[in-house]
């Protein structure tokens, strides 16, 4: 019987509530608005809307980037006002209220003073035929030319003799291709001639000269006995090592027995005497005031006897490989090419200057006759543009020719700036999130870091081109300047300074660890407030000796006496390293995430193994993080190659014929300026000269730039995925 | 009767209310027991733990001599814990959940460090030597420990570099080195037969059971003094709890082990001794088969039948 009364107690209490409600409370049927039915069409517009407008844009990007090289029909047009032209249609307007109906020609042969491209109302066209042996001519300079080929010929010495090689367009067409590719591939031998072995000399011969300058310029300083301490500041340092000695004699035995109250401050006493004893003798030795200059005249004399030598021996060769391309040059320019314009009967000059001479064989990049060609022709043309595209450096103020240089840029920069980013930020993110206690300093910390991500980039531009290129890089030419450097007495002492600082926040750290199983004490705490103090002089001091160091001239001297700037001017490390600094939130945020999810679980189990804090970090933690590092990298490597303003500041320039790797050591030039996709889409579309010519190959660019970062980032990826799946290992 | 009706009522409310540590539900008889030595402590006393002969004066590897452990200043975990852990024997320690037991686990091997705010008073002595003195390196002092986890925890990495990673920290790298003491190890952890195929494939690929195996072959790697065991089969089915207390067994032939655990039977099965704790106190302690079959407190005899707590 007590039983049945207890059971109906065994529901949980919870519900009661709810029963009771009900009894007052009568339950309404479910409105549409409670269904949420206009929300889920709402959200789901939305994500549509968002997906149509990238679709629209990679369709648009896509679309218009890769019909730029398919070879279309030349039309030859007869004007009412008596022209005859040849051009290839690009764009049609309908009629408006103000205006007839007109199409967009290219007409290209601007050296006969033509506009490359031209309007015509289709009213003033009286015909219009598409004849079969018109050709346009993608030339070295100049642009495009449209014509008719009448003849090849080959002329003998200064345009005296004249030998007819083909007579008419169809014997021209046969011979052509044979003709041009050999001319085309001397004038490849040539450029490899005059850029690769001509350039090689000419770097060794500034090398010699530099070498040179730098041993001048090192004589010079030594007389000017810079390096040599006074004999009062050398007396002074002479003490300080007596002083030293002395306390570690004295102090030699303080606090070595067991248990010793004064352990501590024993050995703080003989580490500081050791270390500063070790400064100063090192700094007596340097700078005795009878130490003497490792180079002497004698020696530049020498040197620059051999430079004589060596300079006359480089000239010879050069002289040699000059006359050689000399030689090609001109038997390749013997050979021409007659190709008329309808409307004056002109042929394609060689330049605009040389009017009446014809256009040289090896000045033609390529021949294309659309109006008699198959699709598989077609097809060839457009392949053979694209590699064009990839594989050349610009020509024509950049509308014209390849983006092979903007490319490498474009990586290198990219692979750069995630190689810094990376490791910088991982570094970082460790200590916020493993070593650093959490309080209200890391939380400011991290909310720092992560305005960081909002500051506009442009300046960022403006800090790497003001801290970077002027202050670093100067620093890196030519050492501190004159207003920071220190004399040497000063720069040792900063130094014996320095170094006990070092001791001291060691030390004080040190200490400042309370003793197993008890809380800090005050002592404690104080201790560590002041080893951050210390540990912040101390960092501003080593800041200030590297700074003010007079033993360091820049590795650059010798250039930069002569006003050339190496690293202090716009160049690819400085561009790498501002971009990194923009992009280091996106690293810091995604490791510290990463590193927070790795199971706290598995660090235990380290510990309990008898690893140290860094062992587990290293074995367990970031092996474990490394996935979302690899993520963190990926997402800045994607924020950072997309980025062009703060580029324009600190190194990406319009042209240029230089890469920043090449064959010449040390290969990979980081002070050298470089072409970036980004910059060059912008320049393209906006600081062009003939900016019709360069619309299509604005959105050619940009497919290329969009297929690069595309690429950069499956690469990240993949290497993630790979990453991941050996981690994780089969789940057997 | 009248009790009978009442308790399970009081029982619900109290257990709500009450912390869960707190909550102990007489049932039966044992509603009219006298539980003297629990009511003290839960009125806040440090009863004297009642201890058996046996315990009193053993060869002790741990000694724990009155212990306390804060984990914030006034959270107070562990009060007056003295006992000693006899030298080459299981030890078991059991209580209610939030009684201490891990806590003084993980005191041994001072993985409570790791936890920011927690004070210690007293001493817990390894082979003599004292653990919580200034001078005492925590890596050394936990180099010289084995411990495994209430779940298993593998590292990602292959098995082979699980079972050495010990080694690999102390900056061992001739390879025959390890591989004889991967083998040892794995052996001595029953689990050689069904890993040695793939020693190089990851540990994670693991069963829970062979996880935990694993990380006993982990542990003894090194030759510990003691091997400390939270509650290692907590996470685990029936047959492989089976088999890692026959592993227990095994290997406490060659270490000392210190395992903590909710499970009366497992405690009967695999220790030799067991201490019985109850809001950070040591109760009573003794050889497992006094404890479990007669005990000098009714308090633990409760406790072991699962009448209590």
């Amino acid at each position: 019987m007590t039983l049945t009364t207890l059971e109906p107690p065994k529901p949980a209490p919870a519900p009661e509530p709810a029963q009771q409600a009900s009894a007052t409370h009568k339950r309404r049927r479910t409105l549409p608005s409670a269904l949420g039915e206009p929300m889920v069409w709402l959200t789901g517009g939305a994500l549509i809307t968002c997906l149509v407008m990238i679709i629209l844009l990679f369709s648009m990007v896509i679309i218009n980037g890769t019909r730029t090289f398919w070879p279309r029909p030349i039309d030859r047009l007869e004007l009412a006002s008596g022209e005859t032209l040849l051009g290839i249609e690009t764009q049609h307007e309908s009629a408006t209220e103000t205006t007839e109906a007109r199409t967009l020609y290219r007409i290209g042969n601007r050296d006969i003073g033509q506009a490359s491209f031209r309007w015509i109302n289709d009213s003033d066209i009286s015909s219009k035929t598409q004849p079969d042996d018109a050709v346009m001519l993608e030339r070295e300079a100049w642009g495009v030319w449209f014509g008719v080929p009448q003849q090849i010929i080959r002329v003998d010495g200064e345009d005296d003799g004249v030998e007819v090689v083909a007579q008419g367009s169809e014997a021209y067409f046969e011979s052509f291709d044979e003709l041009h590719a050999q001319a085309r591939a001397d004038k490849v031998q040539i450029d490899r001639m005059k850029k690769h072995d001509l350039g090689r000399i000419n770097a060794e011969m500034e090398r010699a000269r530099l070498q040179l300058r730098q041993a001048e310029i090192e004589v010079a300083r030594d007389d000017s006995e810079l390096f040599r301490f006074s004999p009062v500041g050398w007396g002074a340092f002479a003490v300080l090592a007596v002083v030293c000695v002395a306390s570690l004699v004295k102090f030699r035995h303080l606090g070595t027995e067991m248990g010793s109250p004064v352990a501590r401050q024993g050995k703080l006493i003989r580490a500081v005497s050791l270390i500063v004893l070790l400064a100063t003798g090192v700094a007596l030795w340097v700078g005795a005031p009878w130490a003497e200059s490792s180079i002497t005249e004698a020696d530049i004399t020498q040197m620059r006897e051999r430079l004589v030598q060596r300079e006359a021996e480089l000239q010879q060769r050069y002289d040699e490989i000059l006359a050689q391309v000399r030689e090609i040059e001109s038997e390749d320019s013997r050979l021409r090419v007659s190709v008329v314009e309808p409307n004056t009967d002109r042929f394609a000059p060689t330049s605009q200057t040389l009017a009446d001479q014809r256009l040289h064989m090896s000045q033609i990049v390529r021949q294309v006759r659309p109006n008699t060609m198959g699709l598989t022709e077609k097809i060839g043309v457009y392949f053979s543009r694209w590699w064009e595209f990839l594989s050349t450096f610009p020509r024509e103020a950049n509308t014209e020719g390849g983006v092979y240089p903007v490319i490498i840029g474009t990586v290198l920069l990219t692979l750069l700036l995630t190689m810094v980013v990376t490791p910088m930020g991982v570094i970082a993110a460790l200590y916020l999130r493993e070593y650093a206690k959490q309080g209200i300093i890391t939380s400011m910390i991290r909310i720092a870091v992560n305005n960081l991500a909002g500051v506009p980039s442009i300046v960022y531009g403006v800090f790497g081109l003001g801290f970077f290129c002027y202050t670093v890089g100067a620093y890196v030419d030519v050492g501190p300047s004159e207003t920071t450097r220190m004399g040497v007495s000063t720069w040792w002492l900063m130094l014996v300074v320095s170094a006990m600082l070092v001791i001291a926040g060691v030390a004080t750290r040190l200490w400042s660890k309370p003793d197993p199983g008890k809380l800090p004490s005050t002592m404690n705490v104080m201790l560590q407030r002041f080893s951050w103090v210390v540990w912040a002089v101390s960092v501003v001091c080593v800041v200030m000796l590297i700074a003010g160091t007079p033993y360091f001239n820049g590795l650059f001297e010798a250039r930069s006496s002569n006003g050339t700037p190496t690293f202090g001017a716009r160049g690819l490390l400085w561009a790498s390293l501002t971009l990194a600094l923009l992009t280091l939130p996106v690293v810091i945020v995604a490791t510290e995430e990463a590193i927070a999810a790795v199971p706290n679980s598995m660090r235990e189990g380290s510990y309990g193994c008898g690893a140290s804090k860094w062992q587990t970090m290293r074995r367990i933690v970031l092996p474990g993080a490394l996935p979302g590092i690899l993520t963190g990298a990926i997402l800045a490597m994607a924020r950072g190659a997309g980025e062009v303003a703060p580029l324009m500041l600190v190194g990406a320039v319009k042209l240029n014929q230089d890469l920043p790797i090449d064959g010449e050591a040390p290969y990979l030039h980081a002070d050298r300026s470089f072409m970036h996709l980004g910059f060059h889409i912008y320049d393209l579309g906006f600081q062009s000269p003939d900016s019709q010519a360069a619309r299509p190959l604005v959105w050619t660019t940009t497919l290329l730039f969009l297929s690069i970062v595309f690429a950069l980032n499956l690469l990240a990826i993949v290497l993630r995925a790979k990453v991941r799946s050996r981690m994780a290992g089969p789940t057997v | 009767m009248t009790t009978m009706d009442t308790s399970p009522k009081n029982n619900g409310s109290e257990a709500s209310g009450k912390a869960r540590a707190v909550a102990y539900e007489p049932k039966g008889e044992a509603a009219v027991a006298d539980y003297r030595v629990i009511d003290a402590i839960r009125r806040g006393e440090i009863p004297a733990p009642t201890l058996h002969g046996a315990v009193e004066a053993p060869d002790a590897v741990i000694d724990i001599q009155k212990f306390n452990l804060w984990y914030n200043q006034d959270a107070k975990a562990l009060h007056d814990v003295a006992m000693k852990v006899p030298r080459g024997a299981v030890t078991a320690l059991i209580g209610p959940s939030g009684c201490g037991k891990s806590t003084l686990l993980r005191s041994i091997n001072r993985m409570n460090d790791l936890i920011d705010g927690v004070r210690v008073e007293g001493e817990i002595t390894l082979n003599r030597s004292p653990i919580y003195a200034p001078s005492v390196d925590v890596i050394e002092l936990r180099k010289r420990l084995g411990m495994v986890f209430q779940k298993p925890n593998p590292f990602p990495m292959s098995i082979f570099e699980n079972v050495v990673y010990p080694l690999r920290i102390d900056g061992e790298r001739r390879k025959s080195v390890l591989e004889e003491a991967c083998e040892k190890s794995l052996r001595a952890a029953a689990i050689w037969d069904e890993v040695k195929d793939r020693l190089k494939s990851s540990a994670l690929g693991l069963s829970g059971g062979q996880q935990q195996r694993l990380c006993i072959a982990r542990a003894i790697v090194a030759d510990p003094e003691v091997l400390l065991l939270d509650e290692p089969c907590s996470a685990l089915d029936p047959v492989a709890t089976l088999k890692i207390e026959e592993l227990i067994n095994e290997i406490s032939e060659r270490y000392t082990v210190l395992i903590v655990t909710h499970n009366m039977q497992q405690a009967a099965r695999v220790s030799d001794y067991t201490a019985f704790m109850y809001l950070g106190r040591l109760v009573e302690y003794g050889p497992t088969a006094a404890i479990f079959q007669k005990p000098k407190l009714i308090e633990t005899e409760h406790y072991v039948s699962g009448r209590f707590g």
